[in-house]
Order: structure tokens, then sequence, then C-alpha cells
């Protein structure tokens, strides 16, 4: 019997028995890796955030993340990895050097850039205007998160996610408050997984049928641009540099972000003679990265911090900042069509917001079920690149601002 | 609870005003790159072929017409027009 006993207390079965909540996180994990795998939302973040929401609440395992305080010496000392390591284990030894330390956002960032064409946005620069005014939801949904009991930092966590960027989201939050990472994580990817449905859900309630039907290849024709691109590879290349200088005078802050994005885009414009650079970057390093930052992500959401009525409220809000982003773009467009001959069509605005490129290819479908022939993808990925660089220029307002 | 709707009131502005002017810097860089390569590194490009009228010329002909030309003289050279014989 004594034989039994022993085996049973050498299990998680009494622990998990003895905390309800931990059974709840496991089933949230387990609703999580559905969203992933059989649902495809985002399943690269999705599936590595969702088993790290399982292993970091099984009892016993040693893998869910420890506040802060826990690893804090006097005299704003730290614990030193080897120390984080051997006490509270290898989750506590990744959270603690690749995600505290605001690590692995950027790195993130640099694939995201040698991925990103900055070519639609170059020669469609008008429209990058657009990219800033769906940053409203981002400062607008501050007010409703501080009369809800948000403090200042906590709230500008919150307002990032209507920039529908997972790292920068990850980045401010690391930085303003790391006790929501968990809860904003989710809702920054779950929101940007359902694009397909608020986009739409925003624009037909702000956009006319007469605003659906302007067609962009129509008003070109009209009003031509005044000038074309000669030579858009050395565009291509000079562009990162000198905006990398002149965004790190302006808003030193949102660097790390959108440095790292610049550089990605950089190596990979040069062409032949980075391109092993390139392919490390959105290959093997970004990949490695993102297994990280998930898994990582997934285990600061312990029963004890995520089963929280903040978690409600970063839920709710996190949508508000997301729809008055939509509607805050949609909104520019309309204004800047009341002075302007050559008319936009307002999904356009509708997808400043970053989620790229899949705001640009549901606002493209969009236009198409309304005029076939209306083809938006190269102009809203203008105003979609653009709203990567607001995000991270956000973000670093509310660094500077907040932090 | 006032402290909190100020503080709220100058982020949105403060917020605001950069993220345009931040922006506004990418229009007016983006322009100032254009016009600058536009001026001194008028290179042909060779993706607009058929506006052109060469778009007979396959596209590995013609990466191979623009690198001979670039090299022979060193970078300074343009081509206008390619006629087949």
């Amino acid at each position: 019997m004594e034989v039994f006993k022993q085996l049973y207390d050498m299990t998680a079965l009494g622990p998990i028995g003895d905390n309800p909540g931990v059974l709840l996180m496991i089933v949230i994990g387990a609703l999580l890796l559905y969203l992933g795998i059989v649902k495809k939302y985002e399943p690269l973040l999705l599936v590595p955030i969702g088993f790290g929401v399982i292993l970091a609440n099984l009892p016993g395992g040693n893998m869910g993340v420890v506040a802060a305080e826990m690893v804090e010496l006097p005299d704003h000392r730290y614990l030193n990895l080897f120390e984080i390591a051997s006490e509270y284990g290898i989750m506590n030894f990744i959270y603690y050097s690749l995600i505290k330390t605001g690590f692995l956002p950027p790195i993130i960032f640099m694939g995201v850039g040698a991925l990103t064409d900055f070519g639609p946005m170059l020669r469609n620069l008008r429209l990058a205007f657009f990219g800033a005014a769906a940053q409203i939801g981002i400062f607008g949904v501050f007010f409703g998160a501080m009369a809800l009991g948000f403090t200042p930092k906590e709230a500008g966590s919150l307002g990032i996610i209507g920039g529908a960027d997972g790292p920068t989201a990850i980045y401010t939050t690391i930085m303003l408050a790391p006790h929501l990472l968990g809860p904003i994580a989710i809702a920054a990817y779950s929101y940007m997984a359902l694009v397909p449905v608020i986009v739409p859900l925003v624009a037909n309630r702000f956009i006319s049928k007469k605003e659906f039907g302007i067609h962009m290849k129509k008003q070109d024709k009209l009003y031509p641009p005044k000038y074309k691109i000669k030579n858009i590879k050395a565009v291509k290349i000079i562009f990162p540099i000198v905006l990398g200088v002149v965004v790190a005078i302006l808003v030193p802050s949102s660097v790390p972000l959108l440095g790292m994005l610049l550089f990605g885009n950089l190596i990979k414009e040069i062409g032949t003679a980075t391109q092993r650079l390139s392919d490390a970057a959105t290959g093997p390093i970004m990949n490695t990265a993102t297994i990280f930052l998930g898994l990582s992500v997934g285990a600061t959401m312990t029963a004890e911090v995520f089963l929280d009525l903040k978690t409600l409220g970063i839920i709710v809000g996190g949508f508000l900042a997301f729809a008055i982003s939509i509607a805050g773009g949609i909104t520019a467009v309309k204004v800047y069509n009341l002075f302007s001959k050559k008319k936009i069509n307002p999904l356009i605005g509708a997808t400043g917001l970053s989620a790229v490129p899949m705001a640009s290819r549901v606002a493209n479908e969009l236009g198409l079920k309304h005029d076939g022939s209306n083809h938006l993808l190269q102009y809203c990925m203008a105003s979609n690149i653009s709203g990567v660089i607001g995000s991270a220029v956000a973000a670093g307002v509310l660094i500077s601002l907040l932090g | 609870m006032e402290e909190g709707f100020n503080q709220a009131l100058i982020l949105l502005g403060v917020g605001m005003l950069t993220v345009f002017s931040v922006l506004l810097f990418v229009v007016l860089i983006g322009n100032g790159i254009i016009f600058f390569t536009n001026r001194f590194f008028p290179e042909f490009e060779t993706t607009n072929n058929k506006h052109n009228g060469n778009s007979d010329i396959d596209s590995t002909k013609m990466a191979a017409i623009v690198a001979a030309v670039k090299k022979v003289s060193g970078g300074k050279g343009r081509i206008v027009k390619i006629n087949r014989k």
C-alpha cells in the first residue's frame, strides 16, 4: 500500500486535483493547440504557445515562468542565469535570458524585414499616411483601459494590440507590463488570426456601397502619378539605410524593432551578395526565435496569473483597439477623399494596421466582391507595410512615455 | 481619474503626432531617394520591358545584356532601346 502511495505522490495527480485552475489552463492550452493545428490560426505561434501553457501548468514540471520578484535580489540585482536555471528550471532560463531582455522580438522583426517588400509602398507613397491613421486604436483604447483600473503601463501594453503586430505587442509588453505578457500575446495573435472576420465586420459598417466601388486603376488612369521609379533596386537599397538613421534620431526607443526590421530588409534587397544572411534571417534564426518565443510566452500563462479579471479586460480591450484602428484608417481615407480629386478606396485605409499580408488579402477580396476588376492588393500593401512602421513607432512612443 | 484622463490625452496627442511625423518622413525620404536615383542612377528596368517594346526578349537574356553593358561601361552606361536583327 505504501508503494502505491509513494507512486501517487510522485505523479502530478494530487496537485492537479487540489487546484482545478490547472485543469482549466490545460483546457485553454488544448484549445490553442486546436486553433493552431485544426483551424490553422497562426499555427507557427499558437502551437508553441498552447503547448507552453500545458507544460507550465502541469505541477512538478517546474516549467512555469515565475514572477520577476522571485529572481530579484536587494539593490536592483538579479539572480544570474545559472542560478535561475538551477532553481526555477529551463523555461525560466529561456524566459529571463531571451524574452525578459527583449532579445527575441527584434530578432523576429529582422526576419520579418527580410520577408518584406517595400516596393508597393514606394510606388504609392501617399498611401503610407493611412498606416499612421490606423494606429489610433493603440492610443484610443488607453482611455477605456485606465477607466477599467489598468495602470498606465498595463493600458499601454493593452493598447498595442491595436497595432496588429505580434512581435511589437510582445516587445512593448516586456518593457511595460511583463506580468501581462501571456494574455496580451494570446489576444494579439488571436485577433491577427481573426483579421478575415474583423476587417469585413468593421469595413461593412463604415464603408458605403459607392465607396466600395472606387476603382483604383481607373483613378490612376484619370490622375497618373507624376513620376515613375527608374531604378527600383537602388531605391530599395538606399531606403532602409536612410529611414533607419532618421527614425533612430526621431524615436530612438523604436530602434530595436525598426532598426532590425530595416536591417533585415536591407540584406534582402542587396541581393545575391547577402543572400546567405537573408536566408539565415528568414529561415533558421527566425524559426528558432519563434519556437523559444512561443513556448516561453505560453509558459508565462500559469493559472494564478492568467485566471484573472484583467485577462477578460485584455480580450475585450484588445478587440476594441483592433476595431478602432481599422475604423481610424477608413475614416482617414474618407477625410482625404473630401479634399482630393483622386479618390481612394477606403478599404486601403482599413489595411493600415500591420497584419501583413493577411489584411491586404482580405481587403482585396472585399474589393473584388463589389467589382470583379477592382484589384486593390498592391495599394493595400502600401498602407499595410507602412502600418508595420507605424506600429513600431507607436510602441517606441509608449515605451518612451510610460517606461 | 482626471490625472489618468490627462495622461491618456497627452499620449494620444504625442503618439499620433509622432507616428504621422515619422510616416511623413517616410514619404519625404522615399520621394527624395526616388528623385535622387532617377536623376543620378536611372538604370534600365528589366521588369518593364513590355512597356519598352522589348517584350519578345526573355528576362534572362535581358539580365545578361544589362550586366554586360554595366560591366563594359563601368556602371555608367544606360540601355535606351534593344533591337533584334
